[in-house]
């Protein structure tokens, strides 16, 4: 809510006397300033392209708005824009899905017993910090190029996530938390279901929140190889038929899908934990 | 109060030790709760009061010494006892009512049961209105008067209390003082009200008990035999309060 303190302190709903006075109240106006912002960087982008800084490689603005309208009408190898969107999401929601069913029982059992993560800790740390894209060449090779290695890919991204913030959240809770309950007389499992469980949600959900913008990220790699369809496959293909505006069309849809799942799992946190909400 | 040889002791406590590593803190205590008294233990910070609460309610385990509560050793499974701790404690994740109704539904209350004391406390505290909210939605005064109502909920034999006012302004920490009392009165619990607000303990308290500075002991007793409401300027109310500062002189 800062941007519209920021708005109703501006002196623009003062009612400004003098032009002057005017003009810098317009200045102080987030919302002048956002529309600003995006002007000059087209306005920039616009500059660099017809004086051709970059080259040839980089189109205009107008031409990727055109390349845009252009897939979404008329297919490309068979397929129009969102059809390509929703191969890739596809393949995000099934993995993602499959990674928070395996990772979060994983991380859960190893924030439960010391025993399970002694077994699986040393394992888990050193498949860890291996970026998921180094998996592919394996993938193929075990699954071919069809769906499966790219469901596989996303999944060792995703599933990484899932588990560390299910096992942190639970090792995490705040001991005192325990306090009330057994105070109250409560017994083990009530501790489990009334205070772990809750105390650790917001953790876990960070996890699957995580592992939802690494699902899609791993997508397009997976798809830069061997595929078809997708959105990686709108950026090879621009790549390969040397159209950048192609390129720059499939980064900007992209862009706009990762935002709007950003926007879509903050509305799930505030309807899955509605205790985290503040009252203005 | 002169009737105390009569009446039953609810909490005794035996040659209680307590010690963190070298640390001694609590040195051979001894004293008795009578059944349905308010009593007020005072001492210098850091002396020990919650960690006798703690002790109390098992949430740790004593060095020696034993904690008999009706005769049998303290235990929070067969004992139904109740703590408002002196930090806020209300669970996030729950409502104003939901947290209040916690304790009865640990204890596994009838549900018919529940409902009807939850909207009794809750309209014994003024927390009626927001039932609903959550506790980062409300006051910190707000969410230990949540505390004190589901402690008081479970019609706890014994209540314990760790500076439950500390952290409240003066109005609010004097209306508090008179529902607990209010409360006490109606439900007739034992409650043991830890303070290190003298003119509190005086206000409130049937007894009170005062502590010395670490390795603590009980120091004295003092009994406070004034009618309610109590007046906080009237001379015996001032003598009383003057004897305990007097006592609890550890500086
Ligand atoms: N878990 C612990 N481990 C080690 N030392 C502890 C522990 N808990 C308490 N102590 C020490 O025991 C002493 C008594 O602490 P306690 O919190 O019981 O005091 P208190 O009387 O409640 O103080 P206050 O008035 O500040 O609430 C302090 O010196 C404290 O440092
Ligand atoms: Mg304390």
């Amino acid at each position: 809510m800062s941007n519209e303190a920021l708005v109703n302190n501006s002196p623009v709903t003062e009612k400004p006397r003098t032009f002057g006075e005017f003009i810098s109240a317009l200045f102080k106006n987030v919302y002048v300033l956002y529309a600003i912002s995006i002007i000059s960087f087209l306005l920039i982008w616009d500059v660099l392209s017809v004086m051709q800084v970059l080259g040839r490689f980089l189109p205009r603005p107008v031409e990727v708005l055109y390349q845009l309208y252009d897939m979404l009408l008329n297919p490309l190898a068979g397929k129009t824009l969102m059809m390509h969107l929703w191969f890739s999401l596809r393949r995000v929601l099934i993995a993602f899905a499959i990674a928070v069913v395996i990772g979060v029982p994983i991380g859960l059992a190893m924030g439960f017993s010391p025993y399970f993560n002694a077994f699986v800790k040393p394992v888990f740390d050193l498949f860890k910090p291996m970026p998921p894209i180094a998996w592919i060449s394996l993938a193929i090779l075990w699954f071919g190029i069809g769906e499966m290695s790219k469901i596989f890919i996303i999944i060792i991204g995703a599933v990484v996530p899932c588990i560390i913030n299910s096992y942190n959240g639970i090792r995490l809770v705040d001991p005192e938390m325990y306090d009330c309950i057994r105070m109250l007389g409560g017994n083990k499992r009530q501790e489990v279901i009334e205070v772990t469980f809750p105390a650790a949600f917001p953790a876990i959900f960070a996890g699957i929140q995580i592992s939802l913008s690494m699902a899609w990220t791993t997508v397009l790699a997976a798809e830069l190889v061997g595929a078809r369809e997708g959105m990686g496959f709108i950026i090879i293909t621009g790549m390969n038929q040397s159209k950048p505006a192609m390129i720059i069309s499939g980064m900007v849809v992209i862009a706009l899908t990762a935002w709007a799942i950003s926007m879509l799992v903050t509305h799930a946190e505030r309807w899955v934990c509605p205790w985290k909400t503040k009252l203005e | 109060m002169s009737n105390n040889g009569k009446r039953e002791a609810k909490v005794t406590v035996n040659g209680l030790t307590k010690k963190f590593g070298e640390l001694l803190v609590l040195n051979d205590i001894s004293f008795k709760v009578y059944e349905g008294e308010l009593l007020c233990i005072v001492g210098p910070t850091g002396c020990g009061k919650t960690t006798f609460l703690n002790l109390l309610s098992r949430l740790i385990p004593p060095t020696k010494g034993n904690i008999l509560i009706d005769g049998k050793d303290a235990d929070p499974k067969k004992h139904n006892l109740s703590f408002v701790f002196q930090e806020p404690s209300c669970m996030p994740w729950r409502t104003v009512k939901e947290n209040i109704a916690y304790g009865m539904e640990i204890k596994k209350l009838p549900q018919a049961d529940l409902d009807q004391r939850l909207n009794k406390i809750m309209e014994l505290v003024g927390l009626t209105e927001s039932a609903n909210l959550y506790p980062n939605q409300i006051s910190s005064s707000m969410e230990q008067r949540v505390a004190i109502a589901r402690a008081f909920a479970v019609n706890p034999d014994l209540l314990l209390m760790d500076e439950p006012y500390g952290q409240l302004d003066v109005k609010l920490r004097y209306y508090l003082e008179d529902e607990l009392v209010r409360i006490w009165q109606e439900l007739k619990s034992t409650v043991l009200f830890v303070t290190h607000n003298i003119e509190e303990a005086v206000y409130v308290a049937e007894r009170i008990l005062i502590l010395t500075n670490k390795p603590t002991t009980v120091k004295s007793e003092v009994v406070v035999d004034l009618p309610r409401p109590r007046d906080f300027r009237d001379p015996k109310f001032v003598e009383i309060r003057k004897q305990v500062t007097e006592l609890i002189k550890w500086w």
